[in-house]
């Protein structure tokens, strides 16, 4: 085994932090795909979006009950945690940009390099030099070297278990654990659950090992065959299948589905403005305002996801609700013309900012205040 | 196994009965065929979002929008209940008010979720109250059952809140989720109400609204893991739920639940064992074959169709070792009687029961937040029972969380309203509609029924469906024991809003219409609740009863009839906790007996 990439327990909280924030990120451009499909058309689609984004939720919850269980304290509501779209994720030698667009088959692909199973191969380097250096956010970045990147997010994700590994390893030879966070701050699934995996505590090694494996079977890693443990199918093979337009069975081919057709029509999605930006919005129109609100909203979901993720896991219940609400705002958006775009549409434009929440930015104790 | 007999059980009917024992037979490795009359289309996430669609796109959101009919399976309409001109053949006097699907899936597809279990003495009714008749089984023999199907159906409640009327539970026992929370307009209605005593001679009850046991989804006790959407696939394969559909509050779980939060039958057959479950769908049985000589049944004569547009069948017949009826009270009576089987002194299809349930609704002095929950969370058990019951029936209230929606039409009639009679505009209409929607209340008071040998389903060969098989013609009349539980029901009611503050507009005539009756010189308009059962009564004595306790008709002895049809009293629960209660026990007897 190569030795550890993280070697002391600061190091690994960044780490979480980061995991966090790079299952956070895939939400906004699932949610704006998911949202732009019009009405009544491309259900299957639809179906395979959001319980996408669905499991992108429960990861994030298991990042942060990994967080916990070592003792930190999981805060969506610091500054830059919401990447400025587009924003940077590794794919092998290359970066690639992903985007807030409309459900289109160029937004599938994009999905589909999130999604992609890649580890890095033997021999290379699974830490390689960052070769852009825009304006946007990197995730899979290391934490530390910040210059440096992960190949791949699996690769990410394996830092993560190695160092896990490591570091209770080098605890237990003096008789102690990293597992010391408070056991009442993990979210179970009394709190969240949905059919697409099952959340559990995690309390020690073997439930933390499991955590993470479960995140990158789901999604972001290293399966190559197109069902998990739990007999589901990996996410970058239910979106192939919007683009094979066929669903898969068990025992198919990667990259050939033989079962029932899956009916997509392209077209029947509102054109949302690629990354579109509160300054695209004329000031002072309605539109204006509700993307503004819809701001405001959203970072006070973060908020209230946080105090949830600080001790309060039955906040999350509330939070639930106000999805509900965030969810009408971005239709709002999503359903209105964008004056002076040649007819293409508003959107969320997912600029949080902790002012937007009228939140004081800290950590559990001062949300309080919001609640 | 003889080839003759390839199958251990032949089930009909996927709701919520049949999927029970389908599963709990294959769970004990026992092969079992499975036919349902209806079309297979909620089978698939997919299939069930069409239903969903057709439910958003329909004028008329009625129980049966989601879920239209196949040609060759028809079923009760409650558009049809005005001019009596629908599936049913109805005799009167009284017109049967309810509806059921006949689908893969069953009504509870479109149920609301109410869970409740019987009360003690709803088992005794005629040595109790002196009416009705007794039951074979008694509450304890069923408790243990009622939490299996608690379980099963995953029922959302707190003990806490169900100990009333001398319901009890085993001392560690808890639901297997934490009830759905109260919704506002129940939590203020509660301030209000709750201590509110009311007389029935010399005997007092104490009000209360009180959280109902519902199976929709909420927060998981201990282990308990919630069933999620149904996803099974024609080629045999099926995905596990892929969303968890947790209740969310939708408004809609009659007709339909949009994120299979509610429990419907698709979710047992589910988790059926699929090695050795054969299900045809789109098959509807037509004729029990019978040997004259010991009334033991040789098949199950079927009509297979291929489109749901179309009358064109293609006719099989299915063995197996037993044969159970699960189809529906109306459908099971339906079958026995085209196929000559009247049971013992002609009882099948006889002591029809409903739970004819009448409207109360008004404007709340306040804001409560109709149209927000799920369509109902609270209702009001205390006057289920009482010695009243040897005068007038027991009657339980559901308090709606969705307005005047099942009672005037709103909010679309609360628009109309405003714009066509009122011709409102603008602010003034934003305002009237923010004012009147949010404070629209509803309870149903549904009243329990006796069983009377007069109101039955029987078949005439004059009324037959697009198969030939014949249609249900019913006789029904409400007798002056429910008449006088529906004024006691409306009284209480009244002087509820009264204590409550609710303008009562029960009596404006701004309501939809329903059918009525007639008592003491005033009217009552009724509707049916889908509560549907008595026509294969289960008794101990094989002279006065069509089913012995374990469901098995005492004249076929490898013949089982399951569901509502078999309760010899109804009391005022909703019948499918029981039934389902009822449909695990017959299960274990089937298990016991056919692994001999």
């Amino acid at each position: 085994m190569d030795s550890s990439d993280i070697t002391t327990l600061e190091e690994l909280k960044s780490y979480l932090y980061s995991a966090m924030q790079l299952e956070h990120a895939t939400l906004p451009p699932y949610l704006v795909a998911l949202y732009s499909i019009k009405p009544g058309t491309n259900l299957d689609a639809t179906q395979i979006i959001r319980v996408v984004a669905v499991e992108e939720m429960l990861h994030l919850t298991f990042a942060a009950n990994l967080l916990n269980a070592i003792g930190g304290e999981p805060d969506l509501t610091v500054p830059g945690f919401v990447p400025n779209f587009p924003t940077y994720l590794p794919d092998g030698e290359q970066e690639f940009l992903v985007h807030l667009a409309p459900f289109s088959r160029q937004t599938i692909e994009n999905f589909l390099q999130i999604e992609r199973p890649s580890l890095a191969p033997s021999g290379v380097n699974k830490l390689v030099a960052r070769r852009e250096h825009g304006p946007f956010l990197h995730l899979g970045t290391h934490p530390r070297q910040t210059t440096m990147r992960y190949y791949s997010i699996g690769d990410f994700y394996k830092a993560i278990e190695d160092g896990l590994v490591y570091l209770e390893g080098e605890a237990q030879k003096q008789g102690k654990t990293i597992f010391t966070g408070d056991a009442g701050r993990q979210i179970t699934s009394q709190y969240y659950y949905s059919g697409g995996g099952h959340l559990h505590p995690v309390t020690d090694l073997a439930t933390a090992v499991t955590a993470i494996r479960l995140v990158i079977e789901q999604g972001e890693g290293q399966t190559a065959t197109i069902y998990d443990s739990q007999k589901e199918l990996a996410h970058y093979y239910r979106f192939d299948q919007l683009i094979h337009g066929r669903y898969y069975r068990s025992g198919d081919a990667i990259e050939h589905p033989t079962g029932e057709p899956v009916s997509v029509d392209w077209d029947a999605a509102y054109p949302v403005k690629t990354d579109v930006k509160l300054a695209d919005i004329p000031a002072g129109s309605e539109l204006h305002q509700a993307a503004a609100a819809f701001n405001q909203a959203y970072a006070r979901f973060l908020a209230e996801i946080t105090e949830a993720y600080n001790g309060k896991p039955h906040k999350l219940m509330e939070a639930v609700a106000h999805m509900f609400e965030f969810r009408n705002a971005m239709t709002v958006l999503i359903r209105n013309p964008l004056p002076g775009s040649n007819g293409l549409y508003a959107g969320p434009t997912f600029e949080v900012s902790p002012e937007a929440a009228g939140a004081p930015q800290a950590g559990a104790e001062s949300l309080e205040v919001v609640a | 196994m003889t080839s003759d007999t390839p199958f251990d059980a032949v089930i009909v009917g996927a709701g919520v009965a049949g999927a029970l024992i389908a599963k709990q037979l294959t769970g004990a490795g026992l092969r079992v065929l499975l036919l349902e009359a209806g079309p297979g289309t909620s089978q698939s996430f997919n299939g069930y979002s069409r239903h969903l669609q057709q439910f958003y796109g329909a004028t008329s959101k009625s129980a049966e929008s989601p879920w239209p009919p196949a040609a060759a399976a028809p079923q009760p309409d409650s558009s049809d209940l005005r001019n009596n001109n629908g599936y049913f053949v109805q005799r009167g006097p009284d017109l049967y008010g309810s509806t059921y699907t006949r689908t893969w899936g069953g009504s509870t597809l479109h149920w609301l979720g109410v869970s409740l279990r019987m009360l003690p003495e709803d088992f005794r009714m005629h040595s109790r109250h002196g009416v009705g008749r007794d039951w074979p089984l008694g509450y304890n023999d069923l408790a243990p059952f009622y939490a299996r199907a608690e379980h099963e159906l995953g029922v959302s409640a707190d003990v806490a809140d169900q100990r009333y009327h001398g319901v009890s539970f085993a001392e560690d026992y808890d639901y297997p989720m934490q009830r759905v929370p109260l919704s506002y307009s129940d939590r203020v209605l509660g301030a209000a109400v709750d201590g509110m005593t009311v007389w029935f001679d010399h005997e007092s009850f104490d009000l209360k609204v009180r959280s109902y046991p519902a199976a929709r989804n909420s927060i998981p006790r201990g282990a308990y893991q919630p069933v999620g959407a149904v996803d099974l696939h024609d080629d045999g394969s099926s995905n596990p739920p892929l969303l968890g559909g947790r209740c969310q509050g939708n408004t809609s779980c009659t007709p339909i639940c949009p994120v299979q939060a509610k429990y419907n039958a698709g979710k047992s057959l589910a988790q059926a064992d699929r090695r050795y479950l054969t299900m045809l769908v789109q098959a509807v049985a037509s004729k029990i074959l019978v040997d004259p000589a010991n009334g033991g049944v040789q098949g199950i004569e079927y009509k297979r169709y291929q489109d749901p547009a179309s009358t064109r069948f293609t006719t099989a017949v299915a063995k197996g070792r037993v044969y159970i009826l699960t189809a529906h009270a109306v459908e099971n009576a339906r079958l026995m009687l085209a196929s000559g089987l009247t049971g013992p002194r002609g009882q099948v299809g006889q002591t029809l029961m409903d739970h004819p349930a009448l409207y109360a609704w008004g404007l709340a002095p306040l804001a409560i937040g109709a149209f927000r929950g799920p369509q109902s969370s609270a209702g009001i058990e205390d006057l289920r029972g009482g010695a009243f019951r040897a005068r007038h029936a027991a009657f339980r209230f559901d308090i709606g969380n969705d307005g005047w929606r099942s009672t005037t039409g709103a909010p679309d009639s609360t628009v109309s309203e405003a714009v066509m009679s009122q011709r409102l505009f603008g602010t003034a209409l934003r305002d009237q509609l923010a004012n009147l929607l949010s404070r629209q209340v509803r309870m149903s008071l549904a009243i329990e029924q006796l069983p009377d040998p007069a109101n039955a389903v029987t078949v005439d060969p004059q009324y037959l469906d697009a198969l030939g098989n014949p249609r249900p013609v019913i006789s029904y009349h409400i007798d002056d024991y429910t008449k006088a539980g529906m004024v006691a029901a409306s009284g209480v009611a009244r002087a509820l809003f009264r204590r409550a503050g609710v303008q009562d507009f029960s009596e404006s005539g701004n309501g939809s219409w329903f059918p009525s009756v007639y008592y003491q010189g005033r009217e009552f308009h009724y509707h049916g609740m889908g509560h549907f059962s008595g026509t294969h009564a289960m008794g101990d004595d094989p002279q006065q009863s069509v089913i012995d306790p374990d469901q098995r008709a005492w004249q076929h002895h490898n013949l089982f009839l399951a569901g509502s049809g078999s309760f010899p009293t109804m009391g005022t629960s909703n019948p499918t906790l029981t039934l389902a209660a009822l449909a695990l026990r017959t299960a274990d007897h089937l298990v016991a007996t056919l692994q001999q």
